[in-house]
């Protein structure tokens, strides 16, 4: 069953789970999809997240209680029908070497395997989007194999380059844009993922999948990466 | 055509781009101080893109300021915080002012705030010694015209969307076709002063604190720290303690009330990130907010509840009186 509860005068959230599970991240990404499809009109915002979407509606149209009715009836209704998955796989190429993965060297030391396998590792999971957030389109994915897995920093850092790809516990991430941030940095992309490139807002969504995969340093610096 | 401003600063390219119109419609900025940004009602339909809110902090203070001019209600406008701007009109409109009281003087003659005010090309707007609250609006007639983003003029810093007004920009405004303002009854004018009760809606993880918990939060005063800004403002008092330290991240509601490790409140405001992991004992209603934009470092305030259809009613008297359509 979906637990919902109030999170504002015009904001519900509902909880489609209470554990991470990767069978959730693409129930989410469906139904937002079936929100703005069926409820466009009235709902203003929809945040999905690992186990929730928090969705605002118009508080001049409709009032709370009639609101989440409506929301019951069609979780009711997605219950009993099978939906096509429409969510996508999004290819980035990822320089990994110590001269832009600033935690690189620590992490092969402390996991004590040499660079090539931690290549083969990082690139070999097709990863789920879990959430968007932190900054514009910094999209969380999971799982990363646990033999690469690391805590993050103690302190975080203070200005960590974009594209920049990282790793905290079982999560990786690019950092779209230069952002302070604590987690080991283990590459870097030559793609363009800050919103300079407006078409960048739309690039992951909840349920969508992600590949990396290795380029070599002069194939990193042709495609416009810096150093 | 004139081509009238091109900036060579490549985030100021993204936010101005390159602004044609005849005859030449702006603002240019003489004297900036702490922080100042355009922003409008705000980017509230983007949180699927992991994008905040971000808009006007006091929205009570920004919708008058619209309305005064006969407005769209989502017409953008300065945020002026802590005052401290220097202005040059080159075009003959109107202005608004409301929010933080301050000196504002045209051509060094005090005018007053909470008013439409005709300018003339060449008027020099002064807004110096702050006397009460933080942020004050400026709007413009037909409203300022600095470049569309992801469906919203307001800057957030924090998100490198925009970027503050410094000396030497010029900010674009709009053509206004017809002159109409109106005026407002002074007893709308907030007393920024006065110590504030917010409303809190019991939402979120409200139930995971236990009553005595609740007791504490609800019975005491809290005071406003100066870790306080445009993305979150954070409380000192008495800590409480929450069941759960940390939990899956999930979307944050403006007003959100987030209980920290260190168990003191962060009120989350219209730039904190679009989701977050601490547990949340409610949600202020956001009108409070408002006012609670307007409170300087060590002002007093405490909290009581508010139900959702009690919330909703005053919420939606706000929005059709100044013409909210979200």
């Amino acid at each position: 069953m979906h637990n919902i509860v109030a999170a504002g005068e015009n904001t519900i959230l509902i909880y489609f789970g209470t554990e991470i599970d990767n069978v959730l991240p693409e129930k989410i990404g469906q139904f937002v999809e079936q929100l703005k499809s069926t409820l466009g009109n009235i709902i203003i915002n929809i945040i999905p997240s690992y186990t929730s979407i928090h969705i605002s509606y118009d508080l001049n149209k409709i009032a709370h209680q009639a609101f989440v009715d409506k929301i019951k009836v069609i979780l009711n209704q997605q219950d009993n029908n099978i939906f096509v998955i429409k969510s996508k796989t999004i290819y980035i190429p990822v320089y990994y070497d110590n001269e832009v993965g600033l935690d690189l060297n620590r992490l092969l030391l402390e996991k004590n395997i040499d660079i090539q396998t931690f290549v083969k590792l990082h690139t070999a999971q097709e990863y789920l989007v879990y959430a968007i957030g932190f900054s514009p389109a910094f999209a969380y994915l999971a799982e990363v194999d646990v033999r690469i897995q690391i805590t993050r920093l103690s302190t975080p850092r203070i200005k960590i380059p974009a594209g920049s790809v990282g790793i905290a516990q079982n999560q990786t991430a690019v950092y779209p844009i230069d952002s302070s941030g604590g987690w080991n940095i283990i590459g870097r992309t030559p793609l363009n993922l800050s919103l300079n490139k407006p078409g960048n807002i739309d690039k992951f969504h909840v349920g969508d999948k992600v590949k990396f995969y290795a380029i070599m340093r002069n194939e990193y610096l042709r495609s416009g990466g810096k150093l | 055509m004139s081509i009238c401003e091109v900036v060579v600063n490549y985030e100021k390219l993204l936010f101005y781009t390159i602004f044609i119109q005849r005859p030449l419609m702006s603002f240019k900025v003489i004297k900036s101080s702490f922080l100042h940004t355009i922003q409008d009602y705000g980017r509230i339909n983007h949180g699927e893109h992991g994008i905040s809110q971000s808009g006007a902090m006091d929205e009570h203070a920004y919708c008058w300021s619209n309305y005064l001019l006969a407005n769209h209600s989502n017409d953008a406008v300065i945020e002026i915080t802590f005052g401290g701007l220097v202005l040059e009109s080159q075009i003959n409109t109107f202005v608004a002012l409301t929010g933080a009281e301050l000196d504002f003087k045209i051509n060094d003659k005090p005018v007053q705030m909470w008013l439409g005010v005709q300018i003339h090309k060449g008027d020099i707007l002064s807004l110096d010694n702050l006397k009460s609250g933080i942020r004050s609006y400026l709007a413009v007639k037909g409203g300022f015209d600095t470049p569309v983003l992801f469906d919203s003029r307001s800057v957030n810093l924090r998100e490198h969307i925009g970027t503050e007004l410094i000396a030497g920009d010029v900010i674009p405004c709009k053509k206004y076709s017809e002159i109409a303002y109106r005026i407002m009854p002074k007893k709308y004018i907030p007393n920024y002063k006065q110590d504030i009760v917010l409303r809190l809606l019991p939402t979120y993880q409200f139930n995971d604190f236990d009553i005595k918990q609740r007791d504490l939060f609800f019975k005491q005063d809290y005071s406003i720290t100066n870790i306080s800004d445009r993305i979150g403002c954070r409380l000192n008092g008495t800590p409480i303690m929450s069941k759960k330290k940390q939990m899956i991240s999930e979307g944050i509601s403006y007003g959100s009330v987030e209980i920290s490790t260190d168990g003191l409140p962060i009120i989350l405001l219209k730039d904190a990130p679009s989701i977050g992991g601490y547990p949340k004992i409610g949600t202020v209603f956001t009108l409070d907010l408002a006012k609670l934009a307007q409170r300087q470092t060590n002002a007093k305030l405490r909290f009581e509840l508010i139900d959702i259809p009690q919330a909703q009613k005053k919420r939606k008297k706000f929005n059709i009186f100044f013409k909210i359509n979200t």
